[in-house]
């Protein structure tokens, strides 16, 4: 019998570092408005905050589950808790951060990289921040990156008229949740005319079981202004299920860049239901870069909202659902304005029964005039009892666009290979350089340490045929 | 007047992206009595039998349950036609609406009998300006070896309501291939579900719509690939001015073991003004491993530079756009070798392009 390559799936040794459950405060389980009055009394809110989770809260209550996508039916909110502080309080140096915690990052590569390509570092743990330490240069041009809270307290103006107004709590049902239960996360202001030459990367890991991270990330890059942010995310798996609802919301004012770059590696046994959205201002560019390995679950579609005229936004993605994995991934894009551009490049590969879906919304109204989009997704089975699926709505409402939509879905093509073996490949060695062709589009626009750990995270055993 | 929820996907997606269905607010069913009269068939020969004898099965899909149903317990025409052998013949049947055939509510089943081979084509139009009704469906039993060609013209004006379900099994090494003609209808709805069960089976659907002023087109195309080297082509060529809509849902679907099938569906629309909408949602899904799947969509306006250059040879603007959409369109309408069928259809191109 012919034998099959085996692709492995990630090697989640790093990722799966369990720490003893300690914590300094962990709340009981549910959702009622005394335990959203209770988190924000821990967090010692403003009242404006506190009254804006007691309504998201019933926000939340008035919704419903979505009726598309995967199962939900397992997540049971009495089950979770939602806010777990740890043992130990915001550091800016790693010495100060608590043995267990540090380890835990320090094998993660995080003060590493901090010392060879990043300009700043925020590190979650659970529900809270731990470490936080930017470039002094940064701090002295203006920029600000800090956590969430500190944020809500030294910039409140900034915050209230940002937050939650990208994404609004009526969204939908988990975003309402973020609202009414959010905690930690980073809060990035970039002045007008500023470049950050090297990423900013906050990390969020979650060490707690039945427990849920619900971060809050917002970046305002002030008009000509340009930062790479990056977003890393782990968690030990357990055997019951944890919930993973953050919020991302990107301000990006004209002329201004950002790319905000994601790997994402949740455990197995973690729901990522997760919301980010960007607003582009006038010929203003937003770029995506993600890579989905981890969860049982998730359900992500970053969005650009481009506003203004002549703003741009590429999305590219990568997803790998192996075994128990329900990964439906995508992206939505609304054009706004004239002259406004998006470009989509999707890919996504399953084996060992895991399901990818591809699931968009390109929406062009009828005042973006002379905009362009293009969406390319590809889709890769490795074996015949995975599932992948492509879902893409086009919703375009003006003559004067030019938008096209392509989609491939398929095994490794027996051409490919022998048009490699004819060059002199070993038949190994071609289907090896076609599943890492295949992912090179999304690894080639990570930072190398990143697209490093990508690679490795798709481990090739070489045995045979794929297919 | 209640809300008519209609054409439902076999899987949904958000419901803020509005295309999982498409509500209707201002069309009622109406009571359908006494038989649709206006009925004219052409070219029957001896290899084709024609009786009123419908068996009725359950449809997975069809336009909507309401619908469904009254084709299933009052249609006033139904229409069974039986392919017995080879034949060149092209059988024609005429659904004509006046003043007197407002209404049609037909149940067509056409089987066609191992190796068999047809061609039949279905035209429906208003002759009269009426608000004429149809709600059709179309059951084809492809046997084995077996080869039909069905053309469907929708012909109707554009104060109709026009609903079409057709529902297609396709055994061993069967082709059944459609050509789709959707012009008419203040609003038309058509679910067009094929069932490939038989190995080394094929479908084609070319359909082409063309919408103007308030037309509302949802076109929901559904392909399940069972049997192994089974092969879908969808292409959906469109135009729409004014402010007229379309909703393209298109899904093909690989079963598990469909080993080696094939899967291409691509829908273009042309959009001849700045009120005109279209949405799409060309759906690909796959649990088997050894397939080809592949979907492509676009919209935009005609290309500035092919109309200069149409326009530098001496037509006028107008002339210009008539022509790119007959170009767009010809494509399709070249699997129609009924001549005088044809230049029908160019002439209603013309007639609603001016």
């Amino acid at each position: 019998m012919k034998m099959k390559t085996k692709i492995e799936e990630i090697n989640r040794n790093i990722y799966d570092i369990k720490n003893k459950d300690e914590y300094e405060y962990k709340i009981k389980k549910g959702l009622t408005p005394e335990i959203i009055a209770e988190i924000s009394k821990q967090k010692n809110d403003p009242d404006w905050m506190k009254e804006f989770r007691l309504k998201a809260l019933d926000v939340y209550n008035s919704l419903t589950l979505p009726t598309w996508g995967p199962d939900l039916s397992e997540l049971n909110m009495d089950e979770i808790a939602t806010y777990v502080r740890p043992k130990t309080n915001l550091s800016s140096s790693w010495d100060d951060v608590p043995d267990d915690i540090k380890n835990t990052f320090e094998q993660l590569g995080i003060p590493e990289a901090e010392k060879k390509s990043l300009a700043g570092v925020g590190a979650q743990y659970d529900s809270e921040v731990v470490y936080h330490s930017m470039k002094e240069e940064l701090i002295k041009q203006g920029v600000i990156y800090t956590d969430m809270e500190t944020a809500v307290r030294e910039y409140p103006a900034m915050v209230k008229s940002h937050f939650m107004k990208c994404v609004p709590i009526y969204d939908h049902k988990f975003v309402a949740l973020h609202g009414a239960v959010w905690s930690g996360g980073s809060f990035v202001y970039v002045p007008k005319g500023i470049k950050v030459d090297i990423p900013l990367q906050s990390y969020f890991r979650l060490n707690s079981p039945e427990s849920g991270q619900f971060e809050h990330t917002l970046i305002i890059v002030d008009e000509g202004a340009s930062l790479h942010f990056i977003e890393g995310c782990s968690a030990p798996k357990y055997n019951k299920v944890n919930l993973h609802a953050g919020c991302v919301e990107l301000y990006v004012k004209d002329n201004a860049y950002l790319r905000y770059s994601t790997i994402e590696n949740w455990s197995k046994n973690m729901l990522n239901l997760n919301t980010k959205k960007a607003i582009v201002g006038k010929n203003a560019k937003m770029e995506w870069v993600s890579g989905s390995f981890g969860s049982k679950i998730s359900m992500l579609y970053p969005m650009s909202i481009l506003n203004g005229e002549g703003a741009k936004t590429e999305f590219t993605g990568i997803s790998f659902a192996g075994k128990g994995q329900n990964l439906d991934n995508g992206f939505k894009v609304v054009h706004n304005a004239l002259n406004t551009s998006s470009v989509v490049n999707a890919k996504s590969i399953s084996k060992n029964g895991g399901t990818c879906t591809y699931r968009s919304l390109v929406r062009v109204n009828e005042n973006a005039k002379n905009s362009k989009c293009s969406v390319s997704c590809e889709s890769l089975m490795l074996d015949d009892i995975s599932r992948s699926d492509t879902i893409p709505t086009n919703d375009i409402q003006t003559d004067e666009v030019e938008f096209s939509h392509e989609a491939k879905i398929g095994k490794i093509s027996d051409k490919t290979i022998f048009y490699l073996m004819s060059r002199g490949l070993s038949e190994e060695d071609a289907k090896a350089m076609i599943v890492r062709g295949f992912a090179y589009p999304i690894s080639k626009e990570l930072p190398v340490e990143y697209a490093v750990e990508m690679n490795n995270l798709i481990n090739l055993e070489l045995e045979g045929a794929i297919g | 007047m209640e809300i008519l929820k209609l054409n439902e996907t076999p899987i949904r997606t958000s419901r803020n992206f509005n295309i999982n269905n498409i509500n209707l607010k201002n069309v009622s069913i109406p009571q359908v009595i006494g038989n649709f009269n206006n009925i004219t068939i052409f070219n029957k020969d001896t290899k084709t039998n024609i009786d009123n004898h419908i068996s009725k099965c359950p449809l997975l899909y069809g336009v909507g349950e309401n619908l469904i149903s009254q084709v299933n317990n009052s249609a006033n025409q139904t229409i069974n036609i039986t392919i017995n052998n080879k034949t060149n013949n092209e059988l024609i049947i005429h659904f004509d609406f006046d003043k007197d055939n407002l209404n049609l509510v037909d149940n067509i089943q056409i089987n066609t009998i191992e190796g068999a081979k047809a061609t039949i084509i279905l035209i429906y139009k208003t002759l009269e300006d009426i608000e004429a009704f149809h709600n059709g469906l179309i059951r084809v039993f492809a046997q084995e070896n077996s080869n039909i060609h069905i053309i469907l013209l929708n012909l109707l004006n554009n104060k109709s309501n026009n609903f079409v379900s057709i529902e297609n099994k396709l055994e061993k090494s069967s082709n059944i291939d459609y050509t789709i003609v959707d012009f008419g209808g203040k609003n038309s709805i058509t679910n067009y579900y094929s069932n490939l069960i038989g190995d080394s089976s094929n479908n084609t659907l070319n359909s082409i719509y063309l919408g103007r002023e308030n037309q509302l087109f949802d076109l929901n195309y559904i392909g399940e690939l069972r049997g192994q080297k089974s092969n879908i082509n969808i292409e959906v060529q469109g135009a729409l001015k004014d402010n007229a809509q379309k909703h393209f849902k298109g899904t093909i679907d690989f079963k598990k073991g469909c080993k080696k099938a094939k899967g291409n569906e691509n829908e273009s629309c042309m959009l001849l003004s700045d009120t005109a909408k279209s949405m799409a949602l060309p759906m690909l899904l796959c649990s088997e491993e050894d397939v080809e799947g592949n979907h492509s969509t676009s919209s935009g306006k005609i290309g500035n530079k092919e109309l200069f250059y149409i326009m530098s040879r001496g037509f006028e603007l107008k002339e210009a756009r008539k022509l790119m959409v007959r170009a767009k369109f010809n494509k399709i309408l070249e699997n129609i070798t009924n001549e005088a069928i044809k230049e029908e259809i160019f002439e209603e191109i013309d007639k609603r392009l001016d």
